[in-house]
């Protein structure tokens, strides 16, 4: 049966504010038989810095008996939902030296398991500069992948960072490829650009839409000019220089396609952010900034605009000062430091990120998706940190914690324990596998992989 | 172009003003901060345009359309009904030449008149000429500095006219050529070195020439200040709320007071004991003389050059000063040195029972008697125990944070020719200024920035010839600038055609 979906059903944000949220049946993927809608699956990495205590993680670690220490605590009304996968292995020690950084630089290439290049940063290498991973992160793959089958997706992927103006090696997580090229994913830092760009072309008002449909046309025009010149410009130039002019016509296609599927009428038009807006740089805003981003996030996946979104609540090697938890240093600052007096602002810092991480877990299952359920699940939420333990920088110890229905695919409301025996990128196979890309072995440079997903993952 | 780049272009395309400078400031606030790299965000390998700076192009260009063709400077006629491609002709072929710092080619002017006519037939006059203006901004030869060489001549590796008028422009204004460059470039008067420098001296005693004190903001790090100075209010209290703008200001007067004389050189810029402050920041600093909110020089006994002023210093912590990252960026971007990473899982666990009644400079100490930690921390401890002299936000003080009297005696090491004892900013200032090292490294950084990419074997030749000419000029920051003009990697293209976003 078809279920009718006002086209402005109020749900309970995040944040204790009412957010519309529309959805028309019409927007849903239909199933190869064309008749019943079925519901994309959908992935969100969601980061935080500087890695935790590893021994105060859990205090039972049974398969499905497990419990929560302190700082997960705010995890367990999930817990039926959540696949925990403790001590995996990022194995960065099996690159060359030359070609790995440090442990919160290479760590927070996680989601791009790739050798790192030369030539950006006089610090993390060993005797040379060191640069950035050299081939895509995974957000940034699946995506692709998407897009190839889904002409109705917009956005390849989305990728947020909550404050930090300034982009490096110490705070971008996303990847474009390909492999054997130095090329960041500078993140969105501005939930209220986001929205604009992928919603507002969306109305409801004709006049509103001649004049819009006026600017697209200006904005296709120029942009199939601009593609034009690039691939003459193209001809003409080296190597280098053409994969760069590649990668800015690839830019300019991407838009040319979000500007088709924002002139779709007024399909899926969100309510406006909250006014007025905030300072997107200030650290004492993080918690709101950060769900502004879910609530921009939940909308892209409920529209269909991305099923791919990298979210991160601050760069690797944060050294946000958490005024409110009643921190006077940085969390980097006393991540370095191996007394117990560190280890409980780490456990508090922690426990903070999770319970504002799970408001997340609280919007999707809030945002209606596919016939009769929510974007819970249909998600898959991927938490993760660049590091194991905070204070020895271990690249072992990784904890990353799946959550969500995930469309099934996993056998969820367990803690595995892989004791260092099954690397980070092996997970990352797993999420390819998750949506649907099942000819995915490996991903990243094969020294970091062990030839598969993760196993007695699934369902 | 880099974003500073592409604000300084749209401004002089637009025609400078506070107006035009809101204008772009507002549009463009929301350009994501270019990718980093040496210390620099300029550098071409590393500008690639993304989905979300090509984003930033659409949406800014929006905004700039109706002041481009309200503009008379490129529309200095009237359209006549049935021949309007006679006016737009012309609005492309003056406003083109703006937006591509070159005139167009008459396939270029045909491309950008079909653009026009196109949505002529759709909507109206105005529109179809706002369509054709937003097509340039959105054009790879606007955003990109392409260069294929003058003439098609076998043995020419030289910049045409016009890409040496951009080179000289993007170095020291970091922006479009104006009239004077255009005309130069039309009537073929920068081939040779003597006309370029000409050029290059004229450039400098512009008022567009304090665009190129984003070199020192980026390079000192001024720049990144407003988004990583935080203080602990309990510990620093009634901070001025304007602090982190007044550091930034005090860096930018005093450079300049050293490029303004043909003498400032090096020397000034690590020993000064002088500095520039108004009123208010002399209150913080606890100096006299200041009363205005100008920028004044005065006396600053104890201190030296950038190296002790509160930008340098403020990269502190925020309940204390951090002498690992003090020495940090000096070993880093002074020295022009590498701090590898530490070995993989190294154990960072300190012996933390009887450091609690120590100073930052004793714990640093107890740390460094362990070997793999000594390995980096002998290249900055040293260098920045010499600071202890000033608090977290750049004041003079004699005891430290925990009471302590300061000791700033210290003994450089691992350098190649500034080894030994100081125990002054001062001294090291001196030491600094002396060290072929450090004038290599200045080299080195300059080239970085003003050239927009790394230098690579090839330039070998150049960064010899900048290092003579330096040393020649008795290391004047101004003339070094100058001389920036006169390498073989700014005269000549590399063999292949290349081009910087």
């Amino acid at each position: 049966m078809r279920k009718v979906l006002s086209r402005r059903t109020l749900l309970r944000g995040a944040a204790g504010v009412g957010i519309g949220l529309p959805l028309l049946e019409a927007m849903l993927p239909r199933s190869a038989s064309g008749a019943t809608p079925s519901a994309p699956r959908r992935i969100i990495f969601v980061f935080q810095a500087n890695g935790d205590q590893t021994k105060r993680r859990f205090i039972d670690t049974g398969e499905t008996s497990f419990t929560f220490d302190e700082f997960l605590a705010p995890l367990e009304p999930y817990r039926k939902d959540l696949l925990l996968l403790n001590r995996l292995d990022r194995r960065y020690g099996k690159l060359p030296s030359s070609e790995r950084a440090d442990g919160h630089q290479q760590g927070g290439a996680s989601l791009a398991p790739w050798k790192s290049g030369e030539g950006a940063f006089p610090i993390g290498g060993a005797n040379r500069s060191i640069g950035y991973v050299m081939g895509p992160s995974a957000d940034h793959e699946i995506g692709e992948r998407v897009l190839k089958d889904n002409a109705g997706v917009s956005a390849r992927h989305l990728v947020f960072r909550v404050n930090t103006k300034e982009n490096n090696i110490w705070n971008v997580s996303s990847h474009a490829g390909p492999i054997g090229q130095q090329s960041p994913v500078n993140p969105e830092i501005d939930p209220y650009n986001a929205y604009t760009s992928l919603f507002a072309g969306n109305t409801s008002d004709p006049g509103a839409a001649a004049a819009l449909a006026k600017r697209v046309a200006m904005k296709q025009s120029a942009l199939d000019n601009a593609i034009g010149e690039l691939g003459s410009l193209r001809a003409k130039l080296g190597a280098a220089d053409q994969q760069r002019l590649d990668q800015h016509a690839q830019a300019l296609r991407d838009i040319e396609r979000s500007l088709l599927a924002t002139t779709g009428g007024a399909a899926c038009a969100p309510m406006p952010l909250a006014t007025p807006k905030l300072n997107v740089f200030d650290d004492d805003k993080h918690v709101e900034l950060g769900q502004l981003f879910f609530k921009v996030s939940a909308w892209a996946l409920a529209c269909d605009r991305t099923r791919s979104i990298n979210f991160n609540w601050s760069g690797n090697t944060s050294n946000r000062v958490y005024k409110s938890l009643g921190m006077t240093e940085g969390h980097h600052d006393i991540s370095h430091i191996s007394d117990d007096q560190a280890f409980a602002k780490v456990r508090v810092i922690h426990k903070h990120l999770w319970q504002q991480s799970v408001t997340l877990h609280e919007l999707l299952k809030a945002t209606p998706d596919g016939p009769g359920g929510t974007l819970w699940d249909n998600t898959l939420v991927v938490h993760w940190n660049e590091l194991g333990q905070g204070d020895t920088h271990s690249e072992n110890d990784a904890l990353v914690v799946f959550a969500g229905g995930a469309g099934g695919h996993f056998k969820m409301g367990r803690l595995l324990d892989f004791q260092n025996k099954a690397s980070f990128a092996d997970m990352l196979v797993s999420c390819f596998h998750y949506m649907g890309f099942e000819d995915v072995m490996s991903f990243g440079d094969p020294l970091l992989n062990s030839g598969g997903p993760l196993p007695n993952l699934k369902a | 172009m880099s974003n500073a780049e592409y604000r300084n272009t749209m401004t002089d395309l637009l025609g400078d003003s506070p107006t035009t400078q809101a204008l772009v400031a507002a549009a463009t606030r929301n350009f994501p901060s270019e990718t980093e790299s040496l210390g620099f965000r300029n550098n071409a390998d590393y500008l690639g345009v993304s989905t979300l700076s090509a984003q930033g192009y659409v949406d800014a260009a929006e905004q700039f359309v109706d002041a481009i063709v309200a503009n008379e400077a490129f529309l200095p006629c009237a359209p006549v009904a049935g021949a309007e491609a006679d006016c737009a002709r012309t609005f492309i072929d003056s406003f083109g030449k703006s937006a591509f710092r070159r005139p167009l080619t008459l396939e270029e002017s045909s491309q950008y008149a079909a653009i026009f006519d196109k949505s002529l037939k759709a909507y109206d006059f105005d529109s179809a000429l706002r369509a054709t203006a937003f097509a340039f901004l959105q054009s790879p030869k606007f955003l990109y500095r392409v260069e294929f060489g003058a003439a098609p001549s076998a043995s020419s590796s030289r910049p045409s006219a016009y890409e040496m008028a951009n080179r000289l422009s993007y170095l020291f204004w970091q922006s479009m050529p104006d009239q004077t460059l255009f005309d130069a470039a039309e009537s073929n008067r920068l081939s040779t070195p003597a006309e370029i420098e000409e050029q290059a001296r004229r450039m400098l005693r512009s008022p567009k020439a304090s665009r190129l004190l984003e070199y020192f903001d980026e390079w000192l790090g001024t720049d990144t200040l407003p988004s990583t100075f935080t203080r602990d209010v309990t510990l620093y209290p009634n901070l001025d709320p304007n602090l982190v703008s007044l550091l930034q200001q005090e860096t930018r007067t005093f450079v300049t007071s050293v490029l303004a004389r043909p003498e400032g050189n090096l020397s000034d810029l690590f020993t000064a004991p002088y500095t520039f402050a108004n009123a208010e920041l002399a209150k913080h600093y606890g100096l006299s003389g200041p009363t205005g909110s100008d920028f004044v020089k005065i006396d600053a006994p104890g201190r030296a050059g950038v190296l002790t002023q509160g930008m340098m210093l403020a990269r502190d912590k925020p309940t204390r000063t951090s002498i690992v990252r003090r020495g940090l960026k000096l070993r880093l971007d002074v020295l022009c040195q590498l701090v590898p990473a530490p070995p993989p899982d190294v154990n960072l666990t300190l012996d933390t029972a009887n450091t609690a009644n120590l100073t930052q400079r004793q714990r640093l100490e107890q740390h460094r008697t362990t070997p793999s930690c000594a390995t980096c921390h002998d290249l900055m401890d040293p260098l920045g125990v010499v600071f202890e002299g000033f608090d977290a936000v750049g004041r003079s003080r004699t005891t430290d944070e925990q009471g302590a009297a300061v000791d700033t005696s210290s003994e450089i090491t691992r350098t190649k020719d500034a080894n030994g004892p100081v125990s002054t900013p001062a001294q090291l200032g001196e030491v600094l200024a002396k060290s072929e090292e450090v004038r290599s490294c200045y080299v080195t950084k300059s080239f970085r920035f003003f050239y927009g990419r790394d230098a690579d074997p090839a330039d070998a030749c150049s960064l010899a010839q900048l290092a003579q000419s330096f040393k020649g000029k008795a290391y004047s920051l101004s003339e070094f600038l100058i001389a920036l003009t006169q390498t073989d990697a700014f005269l000549y293209l590399p063999v292949r055609g290349s081009e910087s976003p």
